[in-house]
């Protein structure tokens, strides 16, 4: 079973980057497990771990969500998907996922992390081993929901 | 004369934000790479007084590109500008020479500190 204890991180995490960089507080919602991971967003980042904890997170919100929150970044409205909306997006998981891994870094986990993929669609299924996923909905109010999977595991310990 | 800036960064969000900052303060961006290659590359053609240094990047990271403009140029003067703050990684950039390291996100009051303490 996936430990909670590399989910809150990602979560802790999620709300300080959301408040520095859209200026709003976050409401973290119900903890949810699922057997692997997937998503059913539109709008999706995902970023791998790798190290003494390994795996990856995707963060999943609606495209309407995903303009929204491009547009507190950028300093202007946006309504369409280009590339700068796409790295405004894809930076925002990879500040959310760096700052995670500072707080795995002092719970004794030093990881590193690999640059962020946005992957457009719903039901991507991405793990080809069951590694289940914890799942945090935030909820940013009026710019929708946001919703952090993350899916990690110990490095196995090779046989000797 | 204006300090002249090389951004790297792989997020172009991140290049156009850097830019405004730097630029409405005075600063000349006077390249902007993608990864650390490009970086090492547009060092070399452009010698910056200063480079921001991403960490997270495709092709070559920021902490390799770090040690290969300090081996081209022992004076180079390089701030790392990332999203992994953690302690190891600060300590293994500044052992090679970085000058700062911003944690993002960041206030563009941070990026001006760092930039202003760079001496002219
Ligand atoms: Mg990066």
């Amino acid at each position: 079973m996936m430990k909670v204890q590399y989910v809150s991180p990602f979560a802790e995490a999620a709300v300080s980057v959301f408040e520095m960089l859209v200026g709003m507080t976050p409401e973290r919602g119900q903890l949810a497990a699922r057997p692997q991971l997937f998503t059913t967003q539109q709008v999706n980042i995902v970023c791998g771990i790798t190290g003494p904890v390994e795996g990856l997170v995707i963060y999943g919100t609606s495209m309407n969500s995903a303009l929204k929150i491009a547009s507190k970044m950028i300093g202007m409205p946006v309504t369409q998907f280009d590339q700068l909306v796409a790295s405004a997006i894809g930076e925002l998981g990879n500040m959310i996922t760096g700052n995670s891994a500072s707080l795995l870094a002092a719970q004794g986990f030093g990881c590193d992390i690999t640059p962020p993929t946005i992957i457009r669609g719903t039901n991507v299924k991405i793990t080809t081993v069951d590694i289940p996923a914890l799942v945090i909905p935030l909820n940013l109010k009026e710019l929708g929901t946001f919703e952090v999977n993350v899916s990690l595991q110990e490095r196995r310990k090779l046989a000797a | 004369m204006a300090k002249r800036i090389l951004i790297t960064d792989d997020a172009l969000f991140m290049r156009v934000t850097l830019k405004n900052i730097l630029t409405q303060n005075g600063y000349e961006v006077v390249g902007e790479a993608a990864n650390g290659v490009e970086s090492v590359e547009l060092y070399k053609q452009l010698k910056p007084d200063v480079v921001t240094m991403d960490i997270t990047m495709p092709e070559m990271d920021g902490l390799q590109a770090l040690k290969e403009i300090r081996a081209l140029d022992p004076n180079a003067s390089i701030v790392m500008c990332t999203a992994m703050g953690q302690k190891n990684m600060v300590v293994e950039a500044i052992q090679a020479g970085a000058k700062d390291f911003i944690v993002k996100p960041f206030q563009p009051d941070r990026v001006l500190e760092a930039m202003s303490k760079l001496a002219a």
